[in-house]
This record gives C-alpha cells, sequence and structure tokens, in this order.
C-alpha cells in the first residue's frame, strides 16, 4: 500500500522527466549560457574572454538603447490599451445574434492568421509614400498634405509600425473574449436586468468583473507580444531611420547578427529577459491574490 | 492498421540503416542497391574512397546560383575522383553562418567570401588557410593583377582568390538625357546643372532607397574619395583617422548637404529599398542612381537600351580618383578536412576556364588577366575602362571599415539626410564610436 502511494505521488514527476530535460536542455541551458555570454566580449568566433560588467556598463550609457526602450514602452502602452478595448468591444456586439456576425467575426480574426512577416509586407506597399493605398487614397479626396512618408518619418515610423500590431491583435483579443463571454453565467445577466440595471450598468457591473480571468490573460499576452515585437520592424524598417523604430529584440539582432558583438547582444537580451519577467510577475502576483477573493 | 504499423517500423529500420552507413565511406550514397554492395564485399579489397570537397556558397540568386552549379560539374568532369558536397545558402544568412562554419571542427572547405577588411578579420584570426603554395603553382602571382594580389596578402602570405567584381558608377536615363539636352557631367558643377535641369522639369534626379542604408554609404565613399583623395578615406576606414575631422565635415555640409537641401534626391527615401527605389528610375520619374553594376539584373531587359553609365563627377582635379569595386572571391577554412582537395578546387576556380565561363554569362569582371575579354559586351569594357582610370580601388563602405563601424556609421548618414543641422553632434558620435571599435587594434 505504502509503495503505491509513493508510486502514486511520484508519477507526475515520472511523467513530467521527459519535457523538463527537454526543457532544460533547450530553454533553460541556452538562458544561462546566455547571461554568461553578457560578460563576455565573444564576437562569433573567437573564444570568449569575461569583461565583468562592461557590457551592461555601455549599454546603459548607449542612447540606442534607451530610443528602443521608449519605443518598447510605446508599444506595450498601445497593446494594452486599444486592443483590449477594441477587442472587448467588438466580442461584446458580435456575441449576440446580430445577422452577419459570424461574418465580421471571421473577417475580425483572419488577420492573425497571416504571419507577421506577411503583415508587414503587406503594410509596408500600404504604407508606399508614393503608390500605396494610404497615400493614393489620402490623395483622391484631397487630403494631399496628410499623405505622408509613413515609414520614412522618424516622428510617424513607430506608430505607423504599431498600428499594423495593433490592427492584428484586436481579433486576436476578441476572439479571448468572445470565448470569455460563454462562460458568463445568463442567469446572472438576466438577474442584473430584473434588478433594473442599465444595458452599460449591466456590462461594467457584471460581465466586465465575470471577464476578469480573460482580461488577466489578455494583458499578459499584450505584454509579453510587445516586448517581443521584433518581426514587424525588422521588415518594415529594420529599426530606421536611424534607429527611430528600433526596438530592443530588434537592437539585440543588429548588435549580435550584424556587428557581431554577440557578448553585447546576450546582455541586451538579458535586460528584455528581466524587463518580461518583472512584468509578467508583477501582474500573476496581483492577478492571484484578487482571484482568491473571487 | 497493424500492417500500416509494420510498414512504419520498416520504414524506421531502414532509416536507421542508412543513417548508421552513411559516415563509412562516401560510395554508399551513390551505390546502395543490393547487388553493388554485395560485389563490393566479394571483393576484397577496401572500396576506394571517392575524394570530396564540402563547398558552401552564397551565390543564392538565380543566375549566379546557375553559373556556379555549371562550375562545380566542369570541376568534376575534370576531376572524375573528386565529388564537390555543394551547398547554396542565402545571402544574408550566409554572412551570420560563416562564424559557425568557420569555428566547426570539420567546417566546409571552401566558401565564397568578400575580399578585404571582411577577409582580413579572419585571416587575422587564423581562420582563413595560408594558399601561397597554389598561388605560386598556379601561376597567379603573375597573372593577377598587382592590386588583386595586395587585396589577398597578409604578411606575404597570400590567403584569398579574388574572382570576380563590378564597378560602382552613377547609372542614368540616356532618353532622359536627350530630351532635356543633357550630357553626362564630368565635374561637380555639371552634375549640379544637371540635377537642377532635371528637377526643373519635375523629373527627381537623384533616385536612392535608403531603407538598407548602404546605398547611402555609397554617397559618403564617392564624395569622401572625390573631396578629400582615397588614401583619407581608406585610413579612415581603417579607423586611423577621426571622424569629427572637419575634412569629413566638409563632404556633408558643402557637398552632400547641397544635395539633400535642394531636394535632388528622391522623396521619402528612407521608406524604400535599393531595388523598390529603382522603379521610379525605370518608370522614368527619376533619372540617376549610384549603384553597383548590379543594377542591370534588376533592370528589364527590354528598357536597358536605356540606361547607361558615368564615372562619379570629379569633384577636386588635383586630388587621386578613387572607385569603388567590390570583390568577391573564395577560400579555403583553415582546419579543413580536405585540403588537397579544396587546393584543386580553387586552383580550378581560379583558372582562366571558370573565370571565362563566369564572366560571359554573368557579365561581371574576372580577376584573371588570362581571360579573353574580346567577347565582352559594350558594357563590360566601359566598366572595365573606368576601373583601369582609377588610382585607387576600394571595396565599399562596410566591406572596408569593420561591421559594427559601418553599421553605426549608415545609421549617422541616415540622421544628418533627416536632420543636417546635428552634423557636429553626429560625427562626435561617430568619432567616440571609433575609437571604441578601433581600441583594441
Amino acid at each position: 500500500m505504502a509503495r503505491r502511494t509513493v508510486l502514486y505521488r511520484l508519477s507526475p514527476y515520472l511523467f513530467l522527466i521527459v519535457p523538463l530535460i527537454i526543457y532544460c536542455i533547450w530553454v533553460v541551458g541556452p538562458m544561462l549560457y546566455t547571461i554568461y555570454l553578457s560578460f563576455t566580449n565573444w564576437d562569433g568566433v573567437s573564444s570568449p574572454a569575461v569583461i565583468g560588467w562592461r557590457n551592461y556598463q555601455k549599454l546603459f550609457r548607449d542612447p540606442v538603447f534607451y530610443i528602443s526602450l521608449t519605443n518598447n514602452l510605446k508599444w506595450m502602452l498601445c497593446f494594452i490599451t486599444i486592443p483590449v478595448v477594441g477587442g472587448l468591444a467588438l466580442a461584446l456586439a458580435l456575441n449576440r445574434n446580430i445577422p452577419g456576425a459570424k461574418f465580421f467575426k471571421t473577417s475580425f480574426y483572419s488577420p492573425m492568421v497571416l504571419s507577421l512577416v506577411v503583415c508587414g509586407l503587406i503594410w509596408s506597399w500600404m504604407y508606399h509614400p508614393a503608390k500605396g493605398l494610404i497615400n493614393e487614397s489620402l490623395r483622391l479626396i484631397g487630403l494631399d498634405a496628410l499623405a505622408k512618408g509613413w515609414l520614412s518619418d522618424r516622428r510617424l515610423v513607430m506608430w505607423a509600425i504599431i498600428a499594423v500590431g495593433v490592427w492584428r491583435q484586436v481579433g486576436y483579443v476578441m476572439v479571448l473574449y468572445l470565448a470569455g463571454l460563454q462562460g458568463v453565467d445568463p442567469t446572472l445577466v438576466d438577474a442584473s436586468r430584473v434588478d433594473g440595471c442599465s444595458n452599460w450598468q449591466t456590462i461594467w457591473h457584471v460581465i466586465l468583473p465575470l471577464l476578469s480571468p480573460v482580461t488577466v490573460v489578455v494583458v499578459v499576452i499584450s505584454i509579453i507580444d510587445s516586448l517581443r515585437a521584433f518581426d514587424l520592424v525588422s521588415v518594415m524598417t529594420r529599426g530606421g531611420p536611424y534607429y527611430s523604430s528600433s526596438v530592443l529584440a530588434n537592437f539585440m539582432y543588429i548588435e549580435a547578427f550584424n556587428n557581431y558583438k554577440m557578448g553585447y547582444g546576450a546582455a541586451i537580451s538579458v535586460i528584455l529577459f528581466i524587463l518580461s519577467a518583472v512584468f509578467i510577475f508583477l501582474y500573476l502576483w496581483r492577478v492571484m491574490q484578487t482571484e482568491m477573493e473571487y | 492498421m497493424k500492417r500500416y504499423l509494420l510498414t512504419l517500423l520498416a520504414l524506421v529500420t531502414t532509416l536507421t540503416l542508412v543513417v548508421a552507413c552513411a559516415p563509412q565511406t562516401v560510395t554508399v550514397t551513390v551505390e546502395r542497391t543490393v547487388p553493388v554492395r554485395e560485389t563490393v564485399q566479394v571483393t576484397v579489397e577496401k572500396p576506394v574512397a571517392k575524394r570530396i570537397v564540402i563547398y558552401n556558397s552564397y551565390m543564392s540568386d538565380p543566375a549566379p546560383r546557375e553559373a556556379d552549379a555549371a562550375l562545380v560539374k566542369m570541376f568534376e568532369e575534370e576531376h572524375p575522383d573528386i565529388d564537390v558536397i555543394h551547398s547554396t545558402i542565402a545571402h544574408e544568412d550566409f554572412k551570420q553562418a560563416i562564424r559557425a562554419y568557420l569555428t566547426a571542427s570539420t567546417p566546409p572547405d571552401v566558401m565564397t567570401w568578400f575580399a578585404g577588411n571582411r577577409a582580413r578579420f579572419f585571416i587575422d584570426k587564423g581562420l582563413i588557410m595560408d594558399i601561397s603554395d597554389v598561388w605560386e603553382k598556379e601561376g597567379w602571382n603573375e597573372s593577377y593583377p598587382k592590386g588583386f594580389r595586395a587585396l589577398s596578402t597578409v604578411n606575404d602570405k597570400q590567403y584569398f582568390l579574388p574572382a570576380s567584381w563590378y564597378w560602382w558608377a552613377v547609372y542614368y536615363r540616356k532618353d532622359i538625357f536627350d530630351q532635356y539636352g543633357l550630357k553626362p557631367p564630368q565635374t561637380w558643377d555639371e552634375f549640379l546643372q544637371v540635377c537642377e535641369t532635371l528637377k526643373k522639369n519635375g523629373i527627381t534626379p537623384i533616385t536612392i532607397g535608403t531603407k538598407y542604408p548602404w546605398t547611402a554609404a555609397g554617397w559618403f565613399d564617392y564624395l569622401n574619395m572625390r573631396v578629400n583623395g582615397p588614401e583619407f578615406h581608406i585610413n579612415l576606414m581603417l579607423g586611423k583617422e577621426r571622424y569629427d575631422d572637419p575634412r569629413v565635415k566638409k563632404v556633408f555640409t558643402d557637398y552632400w548637404g547641397v544635395l539633400i537641401q535642394k531636394g535632388y534626391f528622391l522623396e521619402n527615401a528612407a521608406a524604400y529599398s535599393w531595388s523598390e527605389a529603382l522603379q521610379f528610375m525605370i518608370e522614368g520619374k527619376a533619372a540617376m542612381y549610384l549603384m553597383g553594376d548590379f543594377i542591370r539584373d534588376s533592370y528589364p531587359d527590354e528598357l536597358e537600351g536605356n540606361l547607361d553609365f558615368f564615372r562619379f563627377p570629379i569633384i577636386d582635379p588635383n586630388v587621386p580618383i578613387g572607385e569603388d569595386a567590390p570583390t568577391d572571391g573564395f577560400f579555403i577554412a583553415a582546419n579543413s578536412q580536405h585540403p588537397e582537395e579544396a587546393k584543386l578546387f580553387l586552383a580550378f576556380l581560379g583558372s582562366v576556364k571558370a573565370q571565362q565561363y563566369f564572366a560571359d554569362t554573368l557579365g561581371r569582371l574576372p580577376t584573371n588577366m588570362g581571360v579573353d575579354t574580346s567577347k565582352f559586351t559594350p558594357v563590360q569594357l566601359k566598366g572595365l575602362e573606368l576601373i583601369k582610370g582609377a588610382d585607387y580601388v576600394a571595396q565599399f563602405y562596410d566591406r572596408d571599415t569593420t561591421p559594427e563601424m559601418a553599421e553605426k556609421g549608415m545609421a549617422g548618414f541616415m540622421e544628418f539626410w533627416d536632420n543636417p543641422g546635428a552634423i557636429d553632434d553626429i560625427l562626435a558620435r561617430l568619432e567616440a564610436a571609433r575609437q571604441e571599435i578601433f581600441a583594441g587594434q
């Protein structure tokens, strides 16, 4: 009997051994190695020599680091507001049995099916200053002054790229909320109606609190997505013109693989890792606390 | 279901067998049918392992790729006992992968690469094999021009085989020039005049796409060489001159800045790649493009009659003429496992026969002087003349200086383009970068 309980208690770990080993070799191992590399001057060819904190000291003096960081924060700010609000609004609107709801759901979700690289390419053509859909349309209705070089103007370029990310993210968030709405107990909604709630009050006081677990997921996903933003930037501008649309992941890529500063690139990715970890842990920790009450 | 499982099992077993067989001899891959294997066992002689040479190439564009494969085939016909294991890797990926190749214990034997600083980096690290004996044996010391020999030499030893090169020049639309009675400008004033006339007639004088900013680096190369001379330019590339030198600033304020200020460049250039910007020239909306000769690969064949080029205008006639002519070639990895075969293959790649084939099919210029130029097209001959008339031949900004300096420098050029007033700041930052990057050298 005793043996059986031991086995019983061990069995989850036995099952986990294989994935754990794989995880250690391909995720934890490289992660630790990256941290080690960030203290070296490795160039990809010579054997790495430990140089202490020099990479980090250089990083904190590097203006491109701050440009990239600010851009990541802009990205994050946009991602936890616009797609969340927009996706929620769409989900609430389409959750009713209005005619064509399926069509709209599919169309709003469809950008998500495309890879980011494809989105980046399509939007690069739309943003084409001379022949792009956006500028041509603006000229057609006489708004020539608004026809800008979306990807060549350093003041606009970051927002132009974020807009593409947002466009893609809205449909995703919508689907998450639609799924969440399925789990909302209709009797609670009915009860609120009986108690004389307006539509707005029902949403604000009944549906939204019930959706809060979904909101947690959405916000966490948005933060992670905004920190690992890379594909769109890499395809659309490669961080240009002169770093104005650089984000940390792109900055890291250029330093490590274009400039062959592997050690410096590793330092950037360590910072990126810490940032992501801090945001995610903070949020999860808060969420766990509030979830207890619920 | 059972049968399906059996088939699967059989498949897995065969695959394991194949994998297990592979490392023994290379012949196995060619003759794996059962009867042959038996004969091999009967004749007690050891199977003669076919000699191999591993060749990794970055010629991934369709036309060069085909020519590359044809060369390999020609070599294999000449040496039936040697197999070339040929892989083609996309150009940009190759640049990143080469570091992994070179540090592997069994690297590819022969690889394509850029002459100059980019090769020097690996030579200094002892990762490229000394091939002075091949140079000696093949008589390349005589049949290659001195400049190319110097490009391949470090401490009196040859490490590199320069194989083909192309020139840079200002390409222009002949028909547009004719329409406005313009002649290819030879001096800076004439050049400004041409730009002004084109601009007045609603044609963008100079097209350029700086999404990938190396195109702007071409402008810096030429302006700096024409204003300050190639010697100063190359010393700047080697980190021996300062970026905040007043001579460098002059290039920006007195020449490049003027072109930008007068609006001679394509609008929103930073939104386009080099080939997207070429569209404006193909459509006749822009007239000139400072570009390498590979521009003709992307130019529609039926319109190529309208495309011509002229030497970048002379600014100071007292300054020696420098031109950009990037050279590509081959080398052998220092810890190559098949050095003999690799040297044979390299000797073939540098031979007149191989170079002739490459020059005739692709229109690139050969390095071996033995190549028969009588069949060259007028365009090739004109390019050849252009470079022969140069006192100094540079590789290109991102090949002459270190990758990191090039990346920072090009970002600086783009910032200047956007905000010419900040030039002092920009140059101060580039100077700080130069001091850091070249500190260990």
